[in-house]
């Protein structure tokens, strides 16, 4: 009997040593794989000036092409004003029938009754402005000019046909509003540089617009920029670039940031194209809060925000939204990528709205290039309807913060 | 001699049935392994120093190492008095919580910590024939003292300090035992119940073995033990197999 005791004592000794010392695993969930996939750093998206090679701007010559108006070389620009301020004043050189030329200290009001008449723009004013009146096409020169406006917009056309803003090359033309703006009875004003028709950008100067009481770019109509302009925008108040009947970007080197609270870097409320140029678009302002009747609603900033429908064809697209619930973009109508390089990064915070790499709220179509969306605190992408990526693709990888595509 | 036949069967299924249901539910299984040492002060006054070890999950993870001393003392024939010290070194399991659409929120990796358990009894006897009935009311004290964690936060994709405050919690342990006294026979069975009740009814304990005591002086314990985990604990319910020993002086 004490035999057998022992036996069964050593037995149940060495089986708690044994079950004790095989202890020694550990219970938790093996999230190794996901973390490494949470802890993924976006891709750089930082302000770009550096030169970019271009192919040739070649003027669309067929007259039925919708977009031959778009092209400065296509008007007669025989008409020439000079305007240079100096200061607190400025001085017009040269006079064409049919246009008045006003000027009040270094604010100038020009009335073309004529037809299409070039301005060409330089100098340097703190307290001045030009603003253009008449439904003809207007070519603003920039010849190394710098316009800031305390009391409103620093270019101002209310005129509703093109106007042609060609930065002379190798100069560098500064525009900025104030901070509060004069207004005028029946007359807008959005933006350092506001018109009531398209503006379309040409030329190989650069244009810096500082936007402190609106936007830095808008147009009630179109934008159309051409390859080889260089234009920087920073708006610490609204939009970068604002257009209300779309954006198309053929090419330049452009770069823009705003530091408002619900603002776009550049947003377009009809069709946007890209189809050339670099453009890097970052926002930093957080989430937008306002309370109208009792009804409190939120806007969440985007680097780049398009109503209905946007195409990139070429060029590149670089995004980033680093504020509260922000977007690098935001499209509430369908994307067609059908190349380019387009690369969306959302860094900021989760307090009020989701922020995310790319939200768009109706079909994405990737058929090529290079597509990137990067989201740190939520998914990197979120499609509202069909996603569909074309055959061919290089690579195509979905991790929690990030998607890649890449033809 | 038959009987004493019976409680070895006893003994074996009861390992059994520890070992066995692992593998039919999602309940946990772990060990139970006790080392103490007690001496008899004067009459009716023992004081006692024990360590104990536990494991989970299947018996692959270690649970708790704690040291802890106690005394107890007969204040009538049928009645004890005791109170005792534990220090708890646990290793407090994982805990992953979710956002609202089930993705993940924040995942807090098991770890070690610290705690200091303070203990006062009443039991009282009650002997049946054979079969002695004890109730035992425990009022137990567990303090957590405060420490820093690390804690992944999905959101954020980045391992965050995490504080777990310092707390205290009060329970009232219930416990209804009846051990059988068997003639002739070198094995003693015993079963239990045992409740624990702080906020809420946090745990039931069942259990069921077997003593042996050799000399007077080598006292083993084998026994089955299942937790039930009250509804408000993430905690699984457990299979316990207990192997103790006591040495008397």
């Amino acid at each position: 009997m004490e035999s057998m005791m022992k036996k069964i004592y050593f037995g149940l000794v060495v089986l708690a040593l044994g079950l004790t010392l095989a202890s020694c695993e550990k219970d938790d969930t093996d999230f190794s794989d996901i973390i490494a996939e949470y802890q993924v750093e976006p891709l750089e998206v930082e302000l770009d000036f550096s030169a970019l090679s271009e192919a040739p701007d070649v003027p669309v010559t067929d007259e039925n092409d919708s977009a031959y108006n778009d092209y400065v070389e296509n008007s007669p620009w025989n008409k020439v004003i000079y305007i240079d301020f100096n200061g607190a004043s400025a001085t017009v050189t040269n006079s064409v029938p049919g246009v008045a030329v006003q000027a009040t200290g270094a604010h100038v009001v020009v009335t073309n009754m004529s037809g299409p008449v070039q301005f060409v723009l330089s100098g340097q004013t703190s307290n001045g402005s030009i603003k253009f009146y008449g439904d003809k096409r207007l070519q603003l020169l920039l010849n190394g000019v710098d316009i800031t406006n305390p009391t409103g917009a620093a270019i101002n056309n209310q005129g509703g046909k093109s106007l042609y803003v060609v930065l002379a090359e190798g100069t560098v033309n500064t525009l900025q509003d104030g901070a509060t703006y004069t207004m005028v009875d029946d007359e807008d004003q959005k933006a350092a540089l506001f018109s009531e028709g398209q503006i379309i950008f040409s030329g190989k100067g650069t244009l810096n617009a500082y936007a402190v009481g609106r936007a830095g770019i808008r147009s009630d109509d179109y934008i159309r920029i051409r390859p080889g302009v260089n234009i920087y925008v920073n708006s610490s108040a609204l939009d970068g670039i604002r257009a209300n009947d779309g954006i198309i970007i053929d090419g330049g080197v452009i770069n823009v940031e705003t530091t408002g609270n619900g603002a776009k870097g550049l947003r377009s409320e009809g069709p946007m194209t890209v189809n050339g140029g670099r453009v890097t678009a970052i926002s930093h302002g957080d989430t937008r809060i306002t309370t109208e009747d009792g009804i409190v609603d939120t806007t969440a900033c985007a680097a780049l925000a398009c109503d209905t429908l946007l195409t990139v064809t070429k060029g590149t697209l670089r995004l980033r939204a680093t504020g509260d619930g922000g977007k690098g973009l935001n499209a509430k109508q369908n994307v067609d990528f059908k190349g380019g390089s387009l690369v969306a990064v959302a860094e900021g915070t989760k307090k009020i709205k989701k922020p995310k790499g790319m939200k768009i709220d109706g079909n994405l179509d990737v058929s090529g290039g290079y597509f990137y969306s990067y989201s740190r605190r939520s998914d990197p992408l979120e499609v509202e309807g069909r996603l569909n990526v074309a055959a061919g693709y290089k690579t195509y990888q979905k991790k929690a913060k990030v998607l890649l595509i890449e033809y | 001699m038959a009987r004493c036949k019976r409680k070895r069967l006893i003994l074996l299924l009861l390992l059994f049935t520890a070992l066995m249901p692992t593998g039919l539910q999602a309940d946990d299984s772990g060990l139970i392994l006790s080392a103490e040492a007690s001496r008899k002060m004067r009459k009716g006054l023992n004081v006692s120093i024990e360590a104990e070890f536990r494991s989970r999950n299947d018996f692959r993870t270690a649970e708790r190492v704690s040291l802890g001393a106690s005394v107890s003392y007969k204040l009538l024939p049928w009645l004890k008095a005791s109170g005792g010290y534990n220090l708890l070194f646990d290793n407090n399991r994982e805990e992953i919580t979710y956002n609202d659409d089930m993705s993940y929120n924040n995942w807090r990796p098991s770890y070690w910590g610290v705690r200091h358990r303070f203990n006062v009894s009443l039991t009282a006897s009650y002997k049946v024939r054979r079969v002695e009935f004890s109730l035992r009311e425990r009022w137990q004290y567990t303090y957590r003292p405060e420490k820093m964690i690390d804690n992944f936060d999905f959101d954020e994709g980045e391992w965050e300090d995490h504080k777990v405050r310092g707390k205290g919690k009060n329970v009232l342990r219930s416990r209804l035992q009846a051990e059988w006294d068997i003639p002739r026979c070198k094995f003693d069975p015993f079963a239990s119940v045992e409740f624990h009740q702080s906020k809420y009814l946090d745990k039931t304990r069942f259990i069921v073995g077997v003593g042996h005591t050799i000399k007077k002086t080598h006292d083993f314990k084998l026994y089955y033990r299942y937790q039930l985990t009250g509804s408000h604990s993430s905690d699984p319910n457990i299979h316990m197999l207990g192997l103790g020993y006591t040495y008397k002086f």
